[in-house]
């Protein structure tokens, strides 16, 4: 046991004799709120089903919460909150707001699964944070995309997890979403707990990362947003890169193209 | 000519459609999956099945009907190609063209050196009939059909996390490749049933039409469960009559039926839609 939070050493995922991810390598100390950016394909998503433990490395070792994914994917799951990449649903499938939002909860109860009261309750109250508890029977599927995303975000809060990844979840959120999710994670961040954040822009959340992950198959840079956010670093991953800068500001144009 | 209702093979008729519906509703769930296309082919594997099952019943007399062999024919073929799907829908494709070329060469080349007698049970689930049904194979399609909506009933949730969100159900421990093999056995259950009750070459209709038709009723999933038996039933019912009353072949009469049935839904629903939509225009 390293004590992080997340300890990663030298993994190396394959998919199809592909490597996917190559001799990962970084530790998150404390409970904090980690960002990773890489361009698309860069093996963002696969990260986050490492640490869940769906994927195994075929090199290196992983260690999340204290526990160990392959070993302790049943406890570790427990603990975890987790939203999709937006492809991924099925769309074709009329599941109602409330039963999508349950859905996180009943995963994590043993095989009958039974609905209990409070199980409702946590639901709705997590439904209501993201601003839509009157939309409790509606089917999620006839929902905009802004609010199937903030379902799945409330299905990813409802458990209470220890541990939240969230798989680009800022690109499709209006304006007033985004701000809502930012003061969750502000909320999340007091209470000590972690935060994953996958993007493939930096923009929304830069100023509330504690550590940015840049990553293109392998670690490209690690480490404090005003360490690894400057353009000699950042250039190699995303060739089109553009900084502007404005008043003393500067923002970073990334562009998403492959390196 | 007046038959009644109570005469043996009308009621073995009756039976059989009503346990091949009842079998059904697990298509709706493999509709919202994505993945009903492959049962009509998988009711391929049923010819497999009942040929060798005849063939291994003249060496070992006393064997008995073949439709357990159909059972396992369809569903080791249904899971396999379940597992085969999850790379690309290609090989899924090339999986389960592979898989039909073997069940179906089996029953070509057993056939012809079966006697004439035993040639007649094989063919059975080419073209199937209803009123020739015997009470041992109604008694193995009631347990077959049992088994397949017991397990519906159980894992509905779990099947539906599967459709919904597979990401999310394996992100939280759900074992989805477990889940996911046993809809695609229960759903080759029904496979077995229906290819049994009203042959393969029309097993098309009960296998799709009910779960389609069900969608076009509701949005609701378990709305649609229900409304599937029902329209199977009842189209199945009304098959039987039709054949009754007009001496046509029941398998045909019974197909018939569910299509008319779904055309009307379908269009039924088309002209709902378009004066629904009429109402908006200015
Ligand atoms: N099941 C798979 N089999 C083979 N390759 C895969 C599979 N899933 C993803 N990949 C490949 O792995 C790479 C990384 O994918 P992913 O982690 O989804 O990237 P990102 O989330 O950063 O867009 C991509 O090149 C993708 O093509
Ligand atoms: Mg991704």
């Amino acid at each position: 046991m390293s004590g992080s939070i997340i300890s990663v050493r030298n993994a190396s995922v394959r998919l199809n004799d592909h490597t996917v991810l190559e001799d990962i390598s970084f530790d998150l100390e404390r409970p904090s709120i980690l960002m990773v950016v890489g361009p698309n394909g860069s093996g963002k998503t696969t990260l986050l089903k490492l640490l869940l433990g769906i994927l195994k490395p075929f090199k290196g070792t992983v260690e999340v919460l204290g526990l160990n994914p392959f070993e302790d994917g049943k406890k570790l799951r427990r603990l975890v909150g987790y939203v999709p990449q937006k492809d991924k649903i099925s769309y074709e499938t009329p599941l109602k707001v409330g039963e999508v939002v349950l859905m996180g909860t009943l995963l994590k109860k043993a095989f009958p699964r039974s609905i209990s009261k409070e199980d409702i309750e946590a639901a709705r109250k997590a439904l209501a944070y993201m601003g839509m508890e009157n939309l409790w029977r509606s089917f999620f599927n006839e929902l905009s995309g802004g609010q199937q995303r903030r379902t799945l975000i409330a299905r990813a809060l409802a458990s209470d997890p220890a541990l939240l990844l969230l798989d680009e979840v800022f690109a499709s959120l209006d304006f007033e979403s985004q701000g809502n999710l930012l003061s969750l994670l502000r909320i999340f961040k007091e209470n000590r707990k972690t935060v994953v954040i996958v993007e493939h822009e930096l923009d929304p959340i830069i100023d509330l990362a504690d550590k940015i992950l840049v990553l293109n198959r392998k670690v490209c840079a690690y480490g404090d947003p005003w360490d690894v956010l400057s353009e000699e670093r950042l250039k190699p991953v995303y060739p089109c890169l553009r900084s502007l800068e404005k008043e003393g500001r500067r923002i970073l144009i990334l562009g998403d193209k492959h390196a | 000519m007046v038959i009644s209702m109570l005469d043996p093979f009308v009621l073995r008729a009756i039976l059989g459609i009503f346990f091949a519906s009842l079998s059904v509703p697990i298509s709706v769930i493999m509709l919202l999956r994505g993945s009903l296309f492959i049962t009509p082919e998988i009711s391929h594997a049923a010819l497999g099945g009942a040929a060798l099952g005849v063939l291994m019943e003249t060496f070992f007399p006393g064997l008995g009907d073949p439709f357990p062999l159909v059972l396992i024919f369809c569903v080791a073929t249904s899971i396999f190609v379940c597992r085969m799907g999850k790379g690309e829908q290609q090989s899924l494709g090339m999986m389960l063209s592979v898989s039909l070329a073997v069940s179906v060469t089996l029953y070509a080349v057993i056939r012809t050196y079966l006697p004439i007698d035993k040639r007649m049970v094989v063919d059975g689930y080419l073209i199937g009939d209803l009123l020739l049904l015997s009470d041992t194979t109604v008694l193995s399609l009631a347990a077959a059909s049992s088994v397949a909506t017991l397990a519906t009933i159980i894992f509905y949730r779990e099947f539906l996390y599967i459709c919904f969100d597979m990401e999310t159900a394996e992100a939280l421990g759900l074992k989805v490749g477990l889940y996911d093999s046993l809809l695609f056995a229960i759903s080759a259950i029904t496979v077995a049933v229906v290819a049994r009750a009203i042959g393969v070459l029309l097993s098309v209709t009960l296998l799709i039409i009910p779960a389609a038709t069900s969608r076009l009723l509701t949005k609701n999933v378990s709305r649609m469960l229900v409304a599937s038996f029902f329209i199977s039933i009842l189209s199945g019912f009304a098959g039987i009559a039709l054949s009754l009353g007009y001496n046509i072949p029941t398998g045909g009469a019974v197909a018939l039926v569910f299509i008319l049935f779904f055309l009307i839904t379908y269009f039924m629903g088309r002209i709902h839609h378009s004066r629904r939509l009429d109402g908006f225009l200015p």
